[in-house]
């Protein structure tokens, strides 16, 4: 399933860049996460409970950060999986200057949806997945102005 | 978990699992396998039972949930060596081909016919929505319960 | 022929009494002390290899006995086997083993299995066991895989075609190039989801001791079965015991021998203990198999007067991940030699390509082959008749083979046994009043409102046989039937038969034929079936078989039984066997009738033998092996009448009528059975039912949360009608009654909704006519 799409946060680049980056701030702003830990150079360890429609389950799962090139672009890989199934997608995000010194993040990725999940996931994803990212981008948004 | 069930007119005590479905309590520990499982989420109503008089899906229930309750089961339909009449319908008019899906569409019929005594072929084919058969067509299970819903009534 | 009391009666089902109070013996009611409870971990991926599969946690957990992988099977089970070779097709058969030891090729190829002391820790161990894949690239679409460039399943099969299969019969190149008339289209015949409602399962029970196994499954063809486990299992037929006594429905799903009832008995022996496997309903849409899938290109050549002049067909099967049981011969043979339907076209050539690709394999499902042939044959008649402005009623009656020329050889080299195909097509248009609907519907156009009235004027082969034919074919087993009439010395008779019964009501309808034949009560009649230890051999229940195949052969066994004891009434008379007369249960002396004896009196003089005729062995029981000459023919005409709202695409049926002809019928109430649920099954085909993959080979309708199986508020009323032209092939004149409806309806529903849409220029869409699939071709047709 492919998700694409774009978002403006009110922040300058570089700022937006480190917390796109930082696990800590990703972890605050995922729904569900319940821990992450670094195993190796850009590549964390995670496991979040996440209700897909009528399905809720625990996943156990690895994200890695790729082709990293600050503060522009860089390539997110994740792979989790569970009793309801598993997920697994790679992403690329663009950071780029906007007017008034906001930053302007477009995304593509291709995410695969398996396992019992997979048929009511795939239907309800199709519909939230743009909403999902836009919560993610608005998360990490406040963390940028709260701070 | 110690739970009581009253099943058929006779009470049962036993410790089960708090996970576990009544149907499974129902068919592994009771040995009641008229009672049977076609799917596992709720769609097929093989599995339908009476509990208090109300048709469920005993697939949807736990065990403990049932605490306390009166479960009638297919089994239990027929009383002193005479079939329900809507056994009898089932029989009478063909409405059974491999028979797997029986009992549930004869629980949920029984409990059809508690509430709506003579209902129309639309409010049959409308009830039935929860059970599945995948030989019959349905054709004749509607005649089957029009045939039970004709006899309750005289 | 004896049309006594019981042939065409309609007698009340003898199996029903059990089936509904709750006393049926379905697998999973069996219940053996010691019992463990095995669950197989399946595959998440569509497609990868297998890095490490990690069994220690689920083995160290209390109530888990054993966990095994495919490595640790290899050596004590044989790959899930494939019994249907077809020749000249370049047929490559890649290993499926029961547990995949390098690769999965499909979601929900099984990768170990867990044993426990009860199904929830069972299920519980699966979770614990940790695999780790390395994804591949997966491919779903048959003709895709086909390309360079896709992903290929195995290596040795280049381009993922597992066969291609040709059937040339006519001049087709020239029916084509003189053609007045050409017609092209591309046809796409969906995957189906059989759904039994009782998944399958198995238990397994090897007794260390006797070197015994047996073994309760979910089985159409339980002899079959015992033949497979042996030659994968390793143990002796003479030592497997099949048992399958009641089967909740089948559609052919059954047919196969799947990794589940291997890994048990396999286990079984290993453990030394009782093994118990039940499918969850997610596990059936996943592992057990699937039907139809085709995607079909045809032309078809005719003339302006509408005579068909040749057909030819490329079709693309999808066998999915590997070649399951019978799979080989169900989109080739079973599809190809039927593509002539009722009518006498003189070419047809069919090229098939059997693809594998990473989805579930797929098998006979309810038709096998003959719904892919009618729904295309009677999808390019609409096509013809639209293209030449002719009624589709008429243009059919053109094209049928006409009464006179019975027996028929078709291009195709079958030889149709009766038939009189005018006589269904017009008791279906009585039936529906076509002139009078014609003219509504020009009413309602007016009004905007979009009624459609749909044809299917199929012919069927079932009661497959022979054997000889059997074996042309590449099919590796014979297509006869067997049955063992025991009287026993009370005179009461216990009939075995090798026919498998999952729905279909033979111990009924083979009670009413024996009943007849010795003149006694029904009641004195048993019938067995399902169980090795006492059935001589059997082939099964599939293909509308039983009553042709599986019901001669108790006939003709009964037969037998009736000549021994005419000799035996002969000796106690003290005539010539000549002069004895046998009726109503009764043996007397020719002349006098009052000098008799009854059948009981000679079932019991049969066992003392006190007194036999010279040459007469005590006892009274008979076998036979029944070999048809040829397959029947069963064909009809339906007839669907439905409205569309174009607005919505929201069809709703006014009429569905259903005129079959089955040659002779034993028990019409159970013929009417049969029809329905064929027909609610294939309309479901034409409307709903659609088993969906994502382009990762994900099924994404694997609960009946999202498979569209018919609910009772779905299907109309069925209104089934009968003419009646007996077969010349066994003696009842009986041809077969159990796939006719789904052949039929899926396009007499497509073509319904099709010309009730033709106002909008569309002539064609694929099925299922799904309310959205109606709704865009309208919008996009409207601007």
């Amino acid at each position: 399933m492919k998700i694409s799409g774009s978002y403006t946060i009110r922040a300058p680049r570089q700022a937006v860049w480190d917390r796109l980056i930082d696990p800590q701030a990703i972890a605050g702003c995922l729904p569900g996460v319940e821990k992450l830990n670094q195993v190796g150079q850009d590549e964390y360890e995670m496991s979040m409970t996440v209700g897909i429609g009528p399905v809720r389950g625990t996943y156990e799962g690895k994200v890695r950060l790729a082709n990293m090139n600050p503060p522009d672009e860089y390539q997110m890989q994740v792979e989790g999986s569970g009793r309801p199934g598993f997920v697994r997608g790679t992403g690329t995000v663009r950071l780029a200057d906007g007017p008034n010194s906001t930053t302007q993040i477009t995304y593509e990725g291709d995410v695969e949806v398996g396992g019992p999940v997979a048929g009511v996931a795939q239907r309800m994803l199709g519909g939230v997945a743009k909403r999902l990212v836009e919560q993610f981008f608005s998360c990490i948004e406040k963390q940028i102005t709260s701070s | 978990m110690q739970i009581t069930v009253k099943v058929n007119g006779v009470a049962h005590t036993h410790d089960v699992e708090p996970r576990m479905l009544l149907v499974h309590f129902l068919r592994d520990v009771l040995n009641l396998t008229g009672t049977h499982i076609g799917c596992d989420t709720s769609q097929c109503g093989a599995c339908t039972v009476l509990m208090n008089g109300k048709a469920v899906k005993s697939c949807t229930v736990f065990a403990v949930q049932a605490d306390g309750a009166e479960i009638t089961t297919i089994e239990g339909l027929a009383r002193d060596g005479q079939l329900h009449p809507v056994q009898e319908g089932f029989w009478e008019m063909h409405g059974l081909q491999c028979g797997y899906c029986t009992p549930g569409m004869i629980m949920t019929a029984v409990d059809l016919l508690q509430r709506i005594p003579n209902p129309t072929e639309e409010q049959i084919r409308h009830y039935l929505e929860g059970n599945l058969c995948r030989c019959t067509g349905y054709q004749n299970i509607v005649r089957a319960v029009q045939y039970a819903a004709e006899k309750m009534r005289a | 022929m004896a049309v006594t009391k019981l042939f065409g009666a309609s007698v009340k089902r003898r199996e029903d009494p059990r089936l509904i109070t709750g006393r049926g013996n379905f697998t999973d009611h069996i219940r053996l002390p010691g019992t463990l409870f095995m669950a197989l971990k399946r595959s998440p991926h569509a497609h990868a290899r297998i890095v490490r599969v990690d069994v220690s946690k689920a083995r160290a957990m209390p109530g888990v006995v054993a966990v095994y992988t495919g490595q640790d099977l290899v050596d004590k089970l044989a790959p899930v086997p494939c019994a249907w070779l077809i020749p000249n097709s370049d047929l490559k058969v890649p290993s499926y083993r029961a547990l995949a030891v390098d690769k999965v090729r499909y979601v929900g190829d099984a990768v170990a299995a867990v044993v426990a002391e009860n199904r929830y820790v069972a299920e519980d161990a699966l979770e614990a066991i940790d695999v780790e894949y390395e994804v591949l690239p997966a491919i779903v679409d048959q003709e895709q895989a086909t390309q360079d460039g896709a992903p290929q399943l195995y290596d040795d099969v280049p381009n993922n075609i597992a066969f291609h299969w040709k059937l040339h019969a006519g001049d087709f190149d020239s029916a084509w190039n003189q053609a007045e008339v050409k017609l092209s289209r591309r046809l796409i015949n969906h995957r189906l989801i059989p759904t039994a409602m009782e998944p399958r399962g198995a238990l397994a029970h090897y007794n260390p001791g006797t070197g015994d196994l047996t073994i309760w499954c979910t089985s159409q063809n339980p002899h079959v079965h015992r033949l497979l486990l042996s030659a994968v299992t390793g143990i002796p037929e003479t030592r497997i015991r099949v048992i399958a006594t009641d089967v909740g429905g089948g559609f052919g799903s059954k047919i196969p021998m799947y990794s589940g009832e291997m890994l048990a008995s396999a286990i079984s022996r290993d453990l030394g203990r009782p093994i118990k496997w039940f499918e969850s309903r997610r596990e059936n849409y996943v592992a057990t198999t699937h039907g139809r899938d085709h995607i079909q290109y045809v032309d078809l050549a005719a003339t302006r007067e509408g005579k068909v002049t040749g057909i030819r067909v490329k079709s693309y099967a999808n066998l999915g991940a590997y070649l399951s049981t019978a799979s080989p011969g169900v989109p080739t043979w079973l599809f190809g030699l039927m593509l002539c339907g009722a009518y006498a076209i003189p070419a047809v050539h069919v090229d098939v390509f059997g693809v594998v690709t990473n989805t579930t394999p797929t098998d006979a499902y309810r038709g096998a082959g003959r719904p892919e042939a009618t729904y295309l044959l009677e999808r390019m008649m609409d096509l013809l008749a639209r293209e030449l402005g002719m009624d589709p009623a008429d243009i059919r009656r053109k094209n049928f083979v006409p009464k006179e020329q019975f027996p028929y050889t078709t291009a195709t080299g079958l030889q149709y046994d009766s038939g009189n195909y005018e006589a269904t097509l017009d008791r279906a248009l009585e039936l529906v009043n076509y002139q009078q609907l014609r003219r509504e519907q020009e009413e309602l156009r007016a009004q905007g409102r979009y009624l459609g009235i749909g044809f299917s004027t199929y012919v069927e082969v079932c009661g497959l046989a022979p054997s000889a034919a059997a074996g042309a074919m590449g099919f590796q087993g014979g297509l006869w039937e067997s049955a063992t009439v025991r009287v026993h010395p009370s005179g009461k008779v216990s009939v075995f038969t090798g026919s498998n019964p999952h729905g279909q009501g033979e111990e009924t309808t083979f009670a009413q034929i024996v009943a007849d034949e010795l003149g006694i009560s029904i009641d004195d009649v048993e019938i067995v079936h399902g169980d090795t230890e006492m059935i001589p051999f059997g082939m099964g229940t599939y293909g509308s078989r039983s009553l042709a195949v599986g019901g001669t052969a108790v006939i003709m066994a009964t037969r037998k039984v009736k000549e021994k004891a005419t000799k035996i009434a002969a000796h106690l008379l003290e005539v010539a066997p000549e002069d004895v007369t046998f009726e109503n249960g009764r043996f007397f002396v020719k002349g006098a009738p009052d000098r008799a004896k009854t059948f009981q009196e000679v079932a019991g003089a049969a066992y003392l033998a006190w007194s036999m005729p010279e040459g007469v062995t005590p006892g009274l029981e008979e076998t036979h092996f029944h070999d048809p000459i040829n397959n029947t023919f069963p064909f009809g005409c339906h007839i669907c009448v439905a409205e569309v709202d174009a607005d919505t695409g929201k069809v709703s049926f006014r009429k569905y009528v259903a005129v079959d002809d089955v040659g002779n019928v034993v028990n019409p109430m159970i013929v009417d059975g049969q029809v329905h649920g064929g027909i609610a099954q294939g309309l479901a085909q034409a409307v709903y039912e659609y088993a969906a993959y994502d382009e990762n080979g994900q099924l994404l309708t694997a609960t009946l949360m999202d498979y569209a199986v018919p609910k009772a508020s779905m299907l109309p009323r069925f209104d089934v009608d009968r003419t009646v032209t007996p077969t010349p092939v066994n003696p009842m004149g009986a041809k077969g009654a159990g796939e006719t409806g789904t052949i039929a309806s899926t396009p007499a529903v497509a073509n319904a909704i099709i010309d009730a849409l033709s106002p909008f220029g569309i002539d064609h869409l694929d099925i299922p006519l799904t309310p959205e699939r109606i709704w865009r071709a309208v919008q996009e047709r409207r601007g």
